[in-house]
């Protein structure tokens, strides 16, 4: 402390040199910034999937699904790293149910396997299916779903009963109607749906073809529609930017609550321990595509950026600036120095189920029982996870942000909530 | 499949700047919770799942008195310690394996009536049982064969191999949780230090405790109290924790217990007018769980019932409020991340 003082008062003298004493406020600035650009790459690259779609379905082929798929697997790069603003920010928190709700009961969506089941006691409406139901029955009241718009989806079906699995909306259900299920259990393949899904007339399968595209058009506009809403929020003038930015203290503590909560509670555990302990291939995030092994990895990624404020944008760009490691550095060097090291390994166990996906086995067969190696190499990284939160509430501690209490609950923030 | 959407939100408690930091003595606290609830609570439920396993080799008879009676005591000294969620418990996923609740998609049933259905050779061997899903072992899954009569269907043999093949694995993950802490992870949390490679100071070995509390408390507010309530408009008996053991409010009553003795012990430093609120909440969220008549809740479904209830969940918050107001500036510690951050 006593030499970061006189630091700052050498400089002051000599006014030059670089910025020693990290200031607040600039790392603010970048952590604002990248989120600005990352949901703004969000933003672009769903509507390249909804130009894609759009092609699809006015030329349905193989070659335009496969076009739409490639869409949608660019568009979850750079969203996935936009997960690290997700805890920490009420504003991310409260929207993020839109756009990448899972698991879900795919069921009340569009046609599914035989194996799939019925309507479950938790969920009576798991096998709505209302691309084949004009009409149908919620919660007692009769819906009409003749025509199937982003507002049936958003204020209708999404969470329909106040059931979770109820999932109507965002990239998974692009997902299921881009993929379709996949039945392979924990062996090796991705959904397989045929492009004659989506064809007109006679070589239409699965019924209601013109149906799906419309679902499928109306859920990727919303996307579109929501994400255009989120990189607003973090644009100049945007209130999750303006929250950020009004206190220098909860704002810095907003970046290691975002790193802290997604790397324990969310992807350590829900994510990918859970489904590990399960040995269930549907505990999976991205489990239609198979994509699981990157959404993981771009939020490993996503945390490693905004630890050190740096973020490279889907056309090559790269954002830098003032980063909470500066900070850390400068109130206890050991800690910092843990901490990137702990990130660096994350994103190395990550990379390593990465590569090993790509090179042919894919997430869902790390989840077989039997797969000893899939397994190790998925605890590695949550364990990795778990090491790496250790570090961030010491770096909480070095910065003194520990007077503030990170809480998740309804009840204790809103007592009056259990008794509505 | 079913979407954890997310609750989470941040919350800014700025406590008083002028807090205590730990003093030297802060690891008596942590040696106290040791030697009278750690040591002793893993002990209870090692002696209990072996009994337990015992049990179910002399008679797997699912109605069986003994074999149910084992089933409770070995539950409830689960519950006991359900709320340390730390150092062995999390070893190879231990405490999962014991405790795989909630089970939003019903995993237990449709993985237990897999085996039963494929006759799953798995169950001859303890070890490799022991790599099966977690939604087919511990005292949840054990608490279907026993009480859940749609798994009666397959042939009684099989299912009594099974019943023996969970009792055993809960025995094996019992006797490991207890021979990782006694002596050597109690060892480690004793003796903080840039050496020890879990806790860097007394403050990490407090905060382990301190973080467990709250974790505690909140699961039980949250999950065991909260998941059969619902809402108003659709409340969810069946989401109560071990409803078909008829264990749901036991449950409620021994964790309360359980993470209230862990507070009283954490804050025991505390002059009696700063813990006054502490032990306030403390006694009157044991006095509402003791005199609640609902042992598995279906009063959610009455507008009485469920403001027992409710007043009961808010009992609870309020020892975590407590706690948080009088243990976290007494000892200088934040709650930190915890797995029940995220959806």
């Amino acid at each position: 402390m006593k030499r970061t003082l006189l630091a700052s008062v050498a400089l002051g003298v000599a006014g030059v040199g670089p910025a020693a004493a990290a200031d607040r406020t600039e790392v603010l600035e970048t952590y604002v910034n990248i989120a600005e650009a990352a949901y703004g790459d969000s933003l672009v690259t769903a509507q390249r999937l909804g130009a894609a779609v759009d092609a699809l379905l006015a030329n349905p082929s193989a070659e335009a699904l496969q076009a739409a798929r490639t869409a949608w697997l660019q568009a979850r790069v750079p969203y996935m790293q936009t997960e690290v603003f997700r805890f920490g920010n009420p504003i991310v928190d409260d929207w993020e149910g839109k756009v990448n709700a899972w698991p879900l009961d795919e069921g009340l969506i569009d046609y599914v396997d035989a194996a799939y089941g019925g309507p479950t006691d938790e969920n009576e409406y798991a096998t709505v299916n209302v691309i084949a139901h004009p009409s149908f029955t919620l919660s007692g009241e009769e819906v009409d779903a003749s025509r199937i718009t982003p507002e049936l989806l958003a204020n209708t079906l999404h969470e329909a009963d106040d059931i979770e699995a109820n999932v109507a909306t965002g990239y998974h259900a692009i997902e299921f109607l881009l993929w379709g299920q996949d039945l392979n259990g924990t062996g090796p393949g991705a959904g397989n749906r045929p492009w004659t899904d989506y064809a007109a007339g006679d070589a239409c399968t699965h019924g209601n073809c013109d149906r799906r595209g419309e679902y499928l058009k109306a859920a990727t506009d919303l996307l579109i529609a929501d994400l255009g809403d989120m990189a607003g929020a973090w644009a100049e003038g945007g209130a999750a930017r303006a929250s950020v930015l009004s206190d220098e203290t909860t704002g810095v503590a907003t970046i290691l609550t975002g790193m802290g909560s997604l790397s324990y509670g969310e992807l350590a555990g829900e994510r990918m321990r859970l489904g590990l302990m399960l040995n269930d291939p549907e505990e999976e995030q991205d489990c239609f595509s198979d994509n699981t092994y990157n959404s993981h990895f771009y939020d490993g990624l996503g945390m490693w950026n905004i630890y050190h404020g740096q973020y490279v944008r889907v056309d090559g760009t790269l954002i830098s600036g003032a980063s909470v490691s500066d900070l850390v550095a400068e109130a206890d060097g050991e800690v910092d120095v843990g901490l990137r090291a702990d990130l660096d390994a994350t994103v190395m166990a990550l990379l390593r189920i990465k590569t090993t996906a790509e090179a042919g086995m894919s997430y869902d067969q790390m989840l077989d029982r039997n797969n000893a190696a899939g397994g190790a190499l998925l605890m590695g990284a949550v364990d990795a996870l778990v090491t790496q939160t250790k570090s961030i509430e010491r770096a909480v501690s070095a910065l003194e942000l520990d007077t503030i209490q990170f809480e998740g609950s309804e009840s204790l923030d809103n007592p009056d909530a259990v008794f509505q | 499949m079913m979407c954890r959407k997310t609750a989470a939100a941040l919350c800014l408690a700025l406590w008083p700047l002028a807090a205590a930091a730990a003093g030297g003595d802060d690891l008596d606290l942590v040696a106290k919770a040791v030697d009278v609830q750690i040591l002793p609570g893993y002990e209870t439920l090692a002696a209990a799942s072996a009994e337990l396993d015992a049990a179910a080799a002399e008679d797997c008879d699912p109605e069986g008195e003994t074999l149910r009676d084992a089933y409770n005591s070995a539950f409830d000294a689960w519950i006991g310690v359900s709320h340390l969620r730390f150092g062995p418990s999390e070893t190879d996923n231990r405490a999962f394996a014991l405790a795989f609740w909630p089970d939003d998609r019903g995993a237990s049933r449709k993985t237990l009536a897999g085996l039963i259905r494929e006759e799953d050779p798995v169950v001859n061997d303890a070890e490799s049982f022991g790599n099966v899903s977690i939604a087919a072992r511990g005292f949840f899954a054990l608490e279907m064969m026993l009480y859940d009569g749609s798994l009666s269907e397959g042939d009684p043999g099989y299912s009594c191999r099974l019943v023996r093949a969970i009792t055993r694995d809960i025995a094996t993950t019992a006797a490991a949780i207890e021979a990782d802490w006694d002596p050597a992870y109690a060892e480690l949390i004793l003796h903080p230090g840039p050496e020890n490679p879990i806790y860097l100071s007394d403050l990490e070995a407090l905060q382990e405790l301190y973080k467990a509390l709250m974790t505690g408390l909140e699961f039980t507010a949250d999950s065991r109290l909260g998941r059969p309530l619902g809402t108003f408009e659709k409340p969810r008996p069946k989401r109560a924790e071990a409803w078909r053991s008829g264990r749901s409010l036991r449950d409620v009553q021994i964790s309360i217990a359980a993470t209230s003795a862990l507070a009283e012990i954490l804050a025991s430093d505390v002059p009696e007018e700063t813990r006054a609120p502490l032990d306030v909440a403390v006694e009157r969220a044991g006095r509402l769980a003791g005199r609640l008549d609902d042992p598995i809740f279906t009063g959610v479904e009455t507008p009485t019932g469920r403001l027992r209830i409710e007043v009961l969940q808010q009992a609870v918050n309020d020892v975590r409020d407590a706690s948080q107001a009088v243990i976290g500036p007494a000892l200088g510690v934040s709650q930190g991340f915890n797995s029940l951050d995220g959806d």
